[in-house]
């Protein structure tokens, strides 16, 4: 049956000089409900069998603009009266709820819960005032639709839920969100009706009606504006004429739209053309969404299953035998989290496992951070890897997305607490054959143990696609048919349940000797007996080329494209031997000017056995070295990243020769005081240059940045030094070079002065007093070696 | 006062080449590559913006307190709008710390690339809540114009604590030394023009040709100057 909603109420409110600016729209629900039932009617009239309350903006934190938060139970009541007295049974009534206008955290700065808070107190004014479904509109944030979605459920657990997202041109939401992502996610928590309205028109809706059909199997609702709005004449205007717009729908509803409106811009005028247009419209036929398993992040979905390529799920977010990952999270440090979610990703992990397993923390506190944090920087599913209940549920609630529940076992307390949590939060499970009997031995035991929990989640409302079945791989060094029980659970569950299959697989070879010769033979079993998704370290090369190799075996890499195209890369990265010269000074300054530091310290080690000097060395070598780096980054040869690779061979140059010569035998270039003056906080170019003149043989005193006058005085006069460097990068802090350069010939110091900087020039230099200026760090060097030995 | 911490996935490894003075050096694709992902897990990407009415005529930002604007070249650029934004972003402090002990580590490129790809995240992050403004400005039938920084041009940067108490900027954390730097360093300011979307209108927009600083490393490699 198709249903043909309403259109726009906020902009004939303001056609008929109802709705002012600056007064709250909703407002009008009990300032002027007849003005409200009026154009609710129109509507009616128009054809509408559904119309939508005026409570678009009745959350208590959109009121609050208006100072109306302590009336949103009242608005929202009214807004549901109003559409009752106008519909007259005639019509159903859905009971609008809009987005909050603030993001949830990480996002944005409202917390999950205080947004649950204000939907739930909407949802249940409108569900308690008798709206026939509940409708949430224009979400652009995938987070907050669920907040709103849960919060609904639990206002009018039997009362449809409605939940149109707003879809930009490029067809996902602002925050990234594509449509099936949305549809997956949303009807895996119990959405009853998913759709889009708003932001764009007709035309552009048509293909998000397209995937939403293809991806769940619910009706879907579709309310485009009328067109891209202009503003003429200080008035926003949308330019689809009623008769224009009209004609899409029919196109919407054989996309497989069954529920059908507008948006800003449309009028009783538009509604009346859409249901002229869809007179006798046959209802859209749908095909049957994919049965495959599939996980959603806030931008992205993975499928698992037997048509599908394999699925690694990554397994190195586990502080279990990691001592310094427990002790980071144990201080609240989540960059090696976030560190292990950007290379476990890049190396090729589909879905990232996520477990905060350490003593002594919050743990759901740490598995609500993690998650909100990995979610910000990567675009993978996660599985949330507990045993905790209040642990899974701070992380499926902060997970903006389906997740997997790793795992589910036959355990009382498993079944009873995570499974309505999966129900709830719409989240997949991972079913672990384990129960409190003990583990079990064969292929056959396994089964009758997934049958009981799946039997129990079905019972909870979870469906075929929720499923991913554990294999359980236990060790055969204590148990000489735990791999054949493996491969035969394997092909059982194909055959017994048509579920998709995981396992951790490292279990095989525990107590024997080339465990990895062991892991990647056993990988590639299970992968040729059905194994869809295995939990492995994706650092792991040995067990990569396995599955690479696998994936062409078994046809899941037709003809082996993939694996020829990583094969083939792997063997043109084999390094060429370098040709080392024989001269052990050349050498030396050979690796220096190649940024090569890895082997700079044994060559100097043997060129001080061979009896050069460390003079020799500096001259023959280093010196020579740096002075052929400048030359080519004079000549724009090469570019400062490449000259600091050299710094820091020269460093390491340096640190052997220093370890191995008493100090007073190293050449001394002369003193140097650095510092960036006084307000100024930009030091790259200051470090670059400290850098650049440490490894040139000078002593540095870096007085780090933001320096006031005095301190760069006192340290050129103590440490008597033969240069002072200053740095200053913003026309603010310029005229502090100024100063410091009277400071100190005020103070007697008798130090050359080489200034620098972004906005410095030779003119300001000079006019300054100093006596050099440094266009960048190679020159900086160049002037303080002339400098002091002019001086000297 | 709307809050939107884009997340960061990502930092454009091409942006910090050209950021780290290396877009036509034949440079170790895997130190770019290093220091990208260091970013993606070390910062912590905050934004904050406004929307204001803007008397195009006088150059006024009409807020609680007007804040009249100056310099040329930014009020031509504003010159047909009605409305402005006015935003800040920043990616926190905990990449200085990491540049700094790169440096302190004697891992200099490491540090210098670190910097360059800061420098590309934080406008990855401008550039993502400016794209979060779009519906909104989209809606009310306004189109916007490429954002404008204190500094650029003729606008000085001695309007930085205006422009931050106008973005709410220290909610996310931003602040303003006396000396009108942003801390975190890693934080941009910047005014938004909304033009109608029929009005024609379109800024010229900056370009390494029409900038002063002939040496700046990252001056794109299409300048013949470099």
């Amino acid at each position: 049956m198709i249903h043909i909603f309403d259109g726009a109420m906020g902009t004939i409110l303001q056609e008929r000089g109802i709705l002012k600016s600056g007064i709250c729209p909703e407002l009008l629900n009990i300032k002027h409900p007849a003005d409200i039932i009026n154009v609710h009617k129109a509507y009616i009239n128009a054809g509408s069998t559904i119309i939508e309350t005026n409570t678009f903006g009745a959350s208590r934190i959109k009121l609050a603009h208006f100072g109306l938060e302590g009336s949103t139970r009242e608005i929202n009541m009214a807004g549901v009266k109003n559409a009752r007295v106008a519909a007259c049974n005639n019509a159903k009534v859905a009971g609008s709820m809009g987005p909050t206008g603030k993001f949830i955290e990480p996002l944005g700065d409202l917390t999950f819960d205080e947004a649950y808070d204000i939907y739930l107190e909407q949802a249940s004014a409108l569900a308690e005032a008798g709206a026939d479904y509940i409708l949430i509109e224009t979400c652009i944030d995938l987070q907050e639709m669920r907040t709103a979605l849960l919060a609904a459920k639990k206002a009018a657990p039997n009362i449809p839920v409605i939940c149109q997202m707003s879809y930009s041109e490029d067809g996902r939401t602002v925050t990234g969100t594509d449509a099936q992502t949305a549809a997956i996610t949303l009807e895996a928590m119990g959405a009853d009706i998913i759709g889009a309205n708003c932001s764009t028109g007709p035309e552009q809706l048509l293909p998000i009606v397209k995937i939403l059909a293809k991806n769940c199997a619910c009706p879907i609702s579709i309310q485009p504006n009328a067109g891209m709005p202009h503003l003429i004449n200080g008035k926003t205007i949308f330019p689809m004429s009623p008769i224009a717009m009209a004609k899409w729908a029919p196109k919407l509803i054989s996309a497989g739209a069954s529920f059908i409106g507008g948006c800003c811009g449309t009028t009783p005028n538009h509604i009346a053309e859409i249901k002229k247009a869809l007179y006798n419209s046959p209802d859209p036929i749908r095909i049957k969404p994919t049965s495959s398993l599939a996980l959603t992040s806030r931008t992205k979905t993975v499928f698992i299953g037997i048509d599908m390529p394999t699925r690694l799920i990554g397994e190195r977010i586990n502080p279990t035998g990691r001592k310094k990952l427990a002790a980071e999270i144990k201080n609240g440090s989540f960059i090696s989290v976030k560190k292990e979610a950007v290379e476990q990703t890049n190396a090729g992990a589909d879905i990232l496992d996520v477990n905060m397993g350490v003593g002594g923390i919050d743990q759901p506190a740490a598995m609500e951070k993690a998650i909100k944090e990995i979610s910000q920087i990567v675009s993978t599913p996660l599985s949330i890897d507990t045993s905790d209940p209040q642990s899974l549920e701070a992380g499926l609630k902060a997970y903006p997305g389906r997740a997997l529940i790793n795992s589910v076992s036959a355990e009382p307390d498993r079944l009873k607490y995570f499974i309505p949590l999966a129900k709830k939060y719409g989240a997949a499970i991972l079913c672990l054959p384990l129960s409190d009997k003990g583990l079990p031995k064969t292929a056959g035991d396994r089964i009758t143990i997934l049958k009981k929990i799946i039997t129990h989640a079905k019972e909870a409302g979870l469906k075929d696609n929720d499923f991913i079945l554990d294999s359980l791989v236990m060790t055969i060094a204590a148990d000489k048919t735990a791999g054949c029980e493996v491969l035969e659970a394997l092909n059982l569950y194909r055959h017994e349940f048509g579920y998709p299959s995981t396992m951790g697989l490292s279990n095989i070879s525990f107590g024997l000797p080339n465990r990895p010769l062991v892991n990647s033979t056993f990988f590639a079993m299970c992968l040729a007996a059905g194994l869809d998704a295995p939990i492995m370290n994706p650092y792991d090369t040995s067990m990569q080329n396995t599955l690479s190799a696998a994936a062409a075996l078994i046809a899941k890499d037709p003809n082996g494209q993939k694996y020829s195209l990583t094969a083939s890369k792997q063997q043109s990265t084999i390094v060429k031997e370098k040709n080392i010269p024989k001269n052990i000074l050349t050498a030396i300054k050979n690796a220096i000017i190649n940024g090569e530091k890895e082997n700079v310290a044994n060559m100097v080690e043997q060129a001080l056995k061979e009896g050069h000097s460390s003079n020799e060395l500096t001259e023959k070598a280093l010196s020579a070295a740096m002075n052929d780096v400048g030359k080519d980054f004079g000549a724009k040869k090469i570019f400062l990243p490449q000259v600091m690779l050299s710094a820091e061979a020269m460093r390491e140059a340096f640190l052997k020769i220093k370890e191995i010569i008493p100090a007073q035998e190293i050449a001394n270039n002369g003193t140097v005081v650095i510092a960036t003056v006084k307000g100024d906080i930009h030091d790259l170019g200051k470090n670059i240059v400290a850098a650049l003149l440490e490894n040139n043989g000078f002593k540095l005193i870096d007085l780090g940045k933001d320096v006031a006058n005095e301190a760069i005085v006192r340290a050129a006069i103590e440490n008597d030094a033969d240069i002072v460097g200053l740095c200053s990068l913003m026309t603010t802090t310029m005229t502090q070079i100024d100063s410091v350069i009277s400071s100190l010939k005020k103070a007697g110091s008798k130090a050359h002065v080489i200034v620098g900087g972004a906005v410095l020039t030779q003119e300001y230099a000079d006019n300054a007093g100093a006596d050099a200026y440094a266009e960048d760090g190679v020159i900086a060097v160049k002037l303080a070696k002339n400098l002091v030995q002019n001086k000297l | 006062m709307p809050i939107y911490n884009a997340p960061l996935k990502k930092v454009d490894q091409k942006e910090t080449r050209r950021y780290a003075g290396l877009a036509i050096a034949d440079f170790d694709e895997n130190f770019i590559i290093d220091a990208c992902d260091e970013i993606v897990y070390s910062a912590t990407p905050r934004g904050i913006w406004n929307m204001y009415n803007y008397d195009n005529i006088h150059g006024i930002v009409l807020a609680d307190k007007d804040f009249q604007i100056t310099g040329s070249k930014i009020l031509n650029h504003l010159s047909h709008c009605q409305k402005v934004i006015i935003m800040a972003v920043t990616i926190g402090e905990v990449i200085e710390k990491s540049i700094e002990m790169a440096f302190n580590n004697g891992t200099y490129s490491h540090g210098l690339l670190l910097d360059a790809a800061a420098t590309t995240a934080v406008e990855q992050i401008a550039d993502a809540l400016e794209k979060n403004i779009d519906p909104k400005a989209n809606a009310l039938g306004y189109k916007r114009i490429w954002r404008f920084s204190p500094g650029y041009g003729d606008w000085s940067i001695t309007c930085q604590p205006q422009i931050l108490k106008l973005a709410n900027a220290e909610k996310i954390g931003i602040h303003c030394t006396s000396s009108m730097m942003l801390t975190p360093r890693k934080s941009v300011t910047a005014i938004i023009g909304l033009v109608p979307q029929t009005d024609p209108f379109s800024p010229e927009k900056p370009s390494c040709q029409n900038c002063s600083q002939k040496n700046c490393p990252s001056r794109k490699v299409t300048n013949k100057n470099f």
